[in-house]
């Protein structure tokens, strides 16, 4: 009841945002909304399925350049055709990386994971010709739905159209996402994680699963990287790298892997954290890792598992 | 109580009189409270400490405008925020813009930021001086008409400097050339406008060796080795961080130094790490557009250079005066624009027009914003010395070059307008 | 070719305390780039200090193995912090060593600052030799030399002390170490500062050839996560040979192909993982 109660009050005040908080803060939701198209996707992997991936990023990357790629060499703005190309990419790519990830678990799909992000990092770096090298590939304004709101300025866009368009994309992704986890695949996925095993005896095909889940939250992570392009208007290299994937992780483990909405949760809260201790301190890595390092001592299943709402299914 | 009121009405009225009798407008504007400036420095990773040698040009010249009473009485209050990856750094611009409301934002250096800023500012409506980050892609492909964005000098004036010098000084006295550059924009910009240049001069030089290491390497024995294999006349290299000493370092454990010519384009940003035990006499070494020991230093550089001695126990690097400029020339333009609008505080179009061609007496001398955004400066280069009262190299004689000399005009192409020289 | 080995006995450094520790404790930790970063910057501060009081030239290994192995103390610290999730799953273990490369990133950043340091040409104190038509450091060789003997020693420690044999036991079988009376607590604390001390040492004796940089730390995790990967993960072996061929394999693209020098290592990577996926010596520590 209370859960339901808190829940409408979020999506009341999400909606109501961009008319009543200040402009500026309503520019930072919009990256916590893409976070939180990617994490949905990271938490399939690592809350449902148990494999915790530290290359999340070369999918938001590789998300974020294919969306600059479309707009700048191709002319394509339509965000539908960004969209759901940088799913179709990530998909492509995500065969035969999560083919070689999945052999592996624990440890080993961590490390080999961070790997193949770096990979990624050092071929975006090195061939400029073709990915803008260091100084990335411009993601330029685009459609909704086939306007322009030409009126607008890219402030009023961004606030406005924009993050009504992305809000709703967060919520088809959310729906979408909480479909799989409900499903018999889902199941499977967390039989997976408690016991592989067990999962395995009762015929649950424990690697093909694990592959599956691996491509369906590298298309999550793309279109979260495309999506969080656009306000930035470009996409640069620095998206690939390794400490970008462990705030990912960070995020995470912030919100709660082991709550359904936990991505979410995750993603706002770290965006407003980094953004105040930003403007604070200099040394706001050093207080990033102290909180980091208290959640996972203390308080590992998050800010939702603080909370102890009764627990989804996911766990 | 009824004789001090009179008194403090006497003393008002005074004072008001005493303000409209005044001929400049300072005092009026002081109520409006101060000025807001954004600043985006690099705090961490290997643009550090270019970020905060601009940073430091950008706080001294805040002090010394506010300790004479600001601009048009209203003082400079700093926001500093801090420029990392560029999705980041778009955040704090915006932050800077909407948030703090400030009047301009100086700062950028990294070419990704400069590429991500670019757009946003104009988007915005906000105006931008940047400190670094102009690269042929940056202002060609995405920027052609700026109205915000006010850029810096273009990357590959040190690289034209000195290949000039070269081509000029070591005419006839090499033939094999070696490259040695961060594997990046800057480093492939620099080294393809070097052998444009010798071959605009006519200069038949055989390229023997090309390396590449990652920007911020900090271990350089297998280039080295290299390096001795192939056996170079001159080696180029435009490393402007911490790999410069360490390769100087490492190659003059090699005996490289003895025996080889170095042109390092931006070596001087980290001049006080080129230690007299490691580097060579004879090198041409480039300190951009500032040079902390000029013989004819200005007043005004001298003042600078002993503060950042005192406060800093360090020597200044370039990045200072790219920092000071873009206070210096936007308290210019404000003065400017209100002389032209009659005394009232200006609007920000007529801010925007009075920058583009103000020039300030910027630390090493004149400096300007030309009509189409981009910095005119004068570069400085020179060949190194042991002969001088430090640890490390400096330059003597000093060659300065101004922008006109060694940056492309407007509107046309950086390989065009080399090819257009009379040499 | 030297080149490479000067490459490779760095990254044998920066990679046999990653992976003693996790042959050990199943940790892999993220952090050992910044344990070779403090021990780089405290080697320049040490040895810097050392000299102006009058040290004479040729000692300063010698301050800065010191350096190194003082910084060991943090060890037991840091291992004490992990204690307190070694029971959770691994994922966790990673993510608090990932907290520690923030924290100890600011931490240089605050004591240090972000210039490079570096100790000037200290090193060339020992003179340089002429081999193969190249002139050579004898600290470069004396860096290599350190590389394997320090391999070497971690060998005979691990196979033939007393301690060894029950650090190997424990990386075999915890449980059964445990039953049979091993103190599990003392031989992770002094498994954990062994690593520290490989890392710190690594890094302070590395530096009179380069300088340290802000963010080395974090550069260096990728470079050792390959060595690890080609190497096999818990093989001290392992990181040796990986080591040397990744290190090889640079100077080698730098010699012949010098465009791919930033992709050499992944493609070895990637090779490996696709041939001999647990790496060429998978599996046990030594």
């Amino acid at each position: 009841m209370i859960a339901r109660a808190l829940g409408a009050i979020a999506v009341v005040a999400l909606l109501a945002a961009p008319v009543v908080i200040p402009r500026y803060h309503v520019t930072l939701l919009l990256p916590a909304f893409a976070y939180s198209i990617g994490l949905l996707g990271l938490n399939l992997l690592f809350g449902t399925t148990g494999l915790l991936s530290f290359g999340h990023a070369l999918f938001v990357a590789l998300g974020a350049y294919t969306a600059a790629a479309l707009t700048t060499h191709f002319h394509i703005l339509h965000l539908e055709t960004l969209l759901i190309g940088a799913a179709l990419v990530a998909g492509v790519v995500a065969v035969p990386v999560g083919l070689l990830c999945v052999r592996y678990v624990k440890i080993y799909f961590g490390m080999l994971t961070l790997a193949f992000g770096m990979l990624f990092y050092s071929f975006l770096y090195k061939f400029y010709t073709l990915t803008g090298g260091d100084e990335g590939i411009r993601v330029l304004r685009p459609r909704l739905l086939g306007q322009a709101f030409a009126g607008l300025d890219k402030v009023e866009f961004l606030i406005g159209p924009f993050y009504y368009y992305a809000l709703a994309v967060l919520a088809m992704a959310t729906l979408l996402m909480h479909r799989i986890v409900r499903s018999p695949f889902g199941l499977g996925l967390r039989a997976i994680r408690e016991n592989p095993d067990k999962a395995a005896y009762v015929g649950v095909a424990v690697r093909r699963y694990r592959f599956y889940a691996f491509v369906i939250a590298a298309v999550f992570g793309a279109v979260g990287g495309a999506l969080l392009a656009v306000p930035t208007g470009l996409a640069d290299p620095l998206l690939a790298y390794w400490t970008h994937s462990g705030n990912l992780v960070f995020m995470l483990l912030l919100g709660g892997f082991d709550h359904f909405l936990g991505p979410l949760v995750g993603a706002l809260v770290f965006i407003l954290l980094q953004d105040t201790v930003m403007s604070l301190t200099t040394y706001w890595r050093f207080v990033f890792g102290a909180i980091l390092a208290v959640i996972v001592i203390f308080f590992p299943r998050g800010l939702l598992g603080l909370l102890a709402w009764r627990r989804e299914p996911t766990a | 109580m009824k004789t001090t009121r009179r008194q403090f009405l006497a003393l008002t009225g005074a004072a008001s009189a005493a303000r409209v009798l005044r001929l400049d407008a300072a005092p009026a504007f002081a109520q409006a409270g101060p000025v807001k400036l954004g600043v985006l420095a690099a705090k961490a990773g290997v643009l550090a400490p270019v970020g905060e040698s601009g940073l430091r040009g950008v706080t001294w010249a805040t002090e010394r405008i506010n300790a004479g009473g600001g601009i048009l009485g209203r003082k400079i209050e700093l926001v500093v925020e801090e420029e990392s990856s560029p999705k980041d750094t778009v955040e704090r611009f915006r932050k800077l813009v909407l948030q703090d409301k400030v009047d301009a934002v100086s700062g950028g250096i990294s070419t990704g930021v400069g590429l991500a800023l670019g757009p946003v500012a104009e988007e915005m409506k906000a105006i931008w001086l940047a400190w670094d980050a102009t690269t042929q892609k940056g202002v060609d492909e995405t920027m052609p008409k700026p109205k915000y964005a006010f850029r810096s000098t273009d990357n590959e004036c040190e690289a034209v400097m000195a290949s000039i010098l070269t081509a000029k000084n070591w005419k006839g006295k090499f033939r094999t050339v070696a490259g040695i550059n961060p594997d990046y924009s800057y480093g492939r910009d620099n080294w393809a406008a070097f052998l444009a240049i010798m071959k605009k001069y006519a200069i038949d030089v055989q390229v023997v060796s090309e390396l590449w290491p990652k920007l911020g390497a900090t271990d350089f024995t297998a280039h080295v080795a290299t390096l001795q294999q192939a056996k170079p006349d001159l080696i180029f290299s435009c490393f402007w961080a911490g790999d410069t000493p360490i390769f100087m370092k490492q190659a003059h454990g090699a005996g490289l130094t003895g025996t080889t010519k170095f042109v390092l384009t931006t070596g001087g940003g980290v001049h006080e790490s080129l230690k007299r035990a490691f580097t060579p006499e004879g090198a041409l070494l480039g300190y951009n557009s500032m040079y902390f020991e000029h013989p004819r230093a200005s007043a005004l550089m001298k003042e600078f250079v002993r503060w950042h001695q005192e406060k800093f126990k360090e020597w200044p690097s370039y990045e200072s005066d790219h920092g000071y400029f873009t206070i210096a020339a936007y308290k210019a333009a404000v003065e400017r624009a209100a002389k032209a609008a009659g005394g009232k505080w200006p609007s920000q179009d007529a801010v925007i027009q009075a920058l583009e061609g103000v020039e300030v007496e910027s630390l090493s001398g004149p400096r300007r914003f030309r009509e189409d955004h981009i910095m005119e400066a004068t570069f400085f280069q020179g060949y190194t010395t042991h002969k001088n009262k430090h640890d490390f190299v400096t330059i003597d004689p000093v060659e300065a070059m101004g922008t006109k000399q060694i940056q492309k005009p407007s509107g046309v192409g950086l390989y065009d307008w080399i090819n257009s020289w009379k040499v | 070719m030297l080149g490479g080995a000067f490459h490779a006995a760095v990254l044998f450094l920066v990679s046999a305390g990653l992976q003693l520790v996790f042959g050990v404790q199943k940790i892999l930790n993220l952090a050992c780039g910044s344990f070779y970063a403090l021990g780089a910057y405290l080697g320049v501060s040490a040895v810097t200090w050392a000299l102006g009081a009058g040290l004479p030239a040729p000692l300063f290994v010698v301050v800065l193995i010191a350096a190194g192995l003082a910084l060991a103390v943090i060890g037991p610290v840091v291992e004490r912090i992990l204690r307190t999730i070694y029971d959770r799953d691994e994922s966790f273990q990673l993510l608090l060593t990932f907290a520690l490369v923030l924290m100890f990133e600011d931490v240089i950043r605050f004591v240090w600052g972000t210039a490079p340091h570096q100790l000037g040409t200290v090193y060339l104190v020992y003179g340089q030799l002429r081999i193969a038509g190249s002139t050579v450091p004898v600290y470069n060789l004396v860096v290599i030399a350190a590389g394997a003997l320090i391999a070497l020693g971690m060998g005979w420690l691990l196979t033939r002390t007393r301690f060894g044999r029950i650090v190997r036991a424990t990386a075999e079988n915890r449980e059964m170490s445990e039953a049979l009376g091993v103190d599990m607590h003392s031989v992770y604390a002094r498994v954990f500062t062994l690593g520290v001390a490989l890392g710190t040492v690594g890094g302070a004796l590395v530096i009179p050839a380069t300088a340290a940089t802000s963010e080395m730390g974090i550069e260096l995790i990728v470079e050792a996560f390959a060595v690890v990967v080609i190497g096999g993960l818990g093989s001290m072996r392992g990181a040796f040979v990986g080591a040397l061929i990744v290190g090889l394999l640079k100077a080698g693209a730098i010699a012949i192909w010098p465009e791919v020098e930033m992709l050499a290592v992944y493609v070895v990577v990637v090779a490996v993982l696709v041939l001999r996926p647990t790496g060429l010596f998978a599996r046990a520590a030594a």
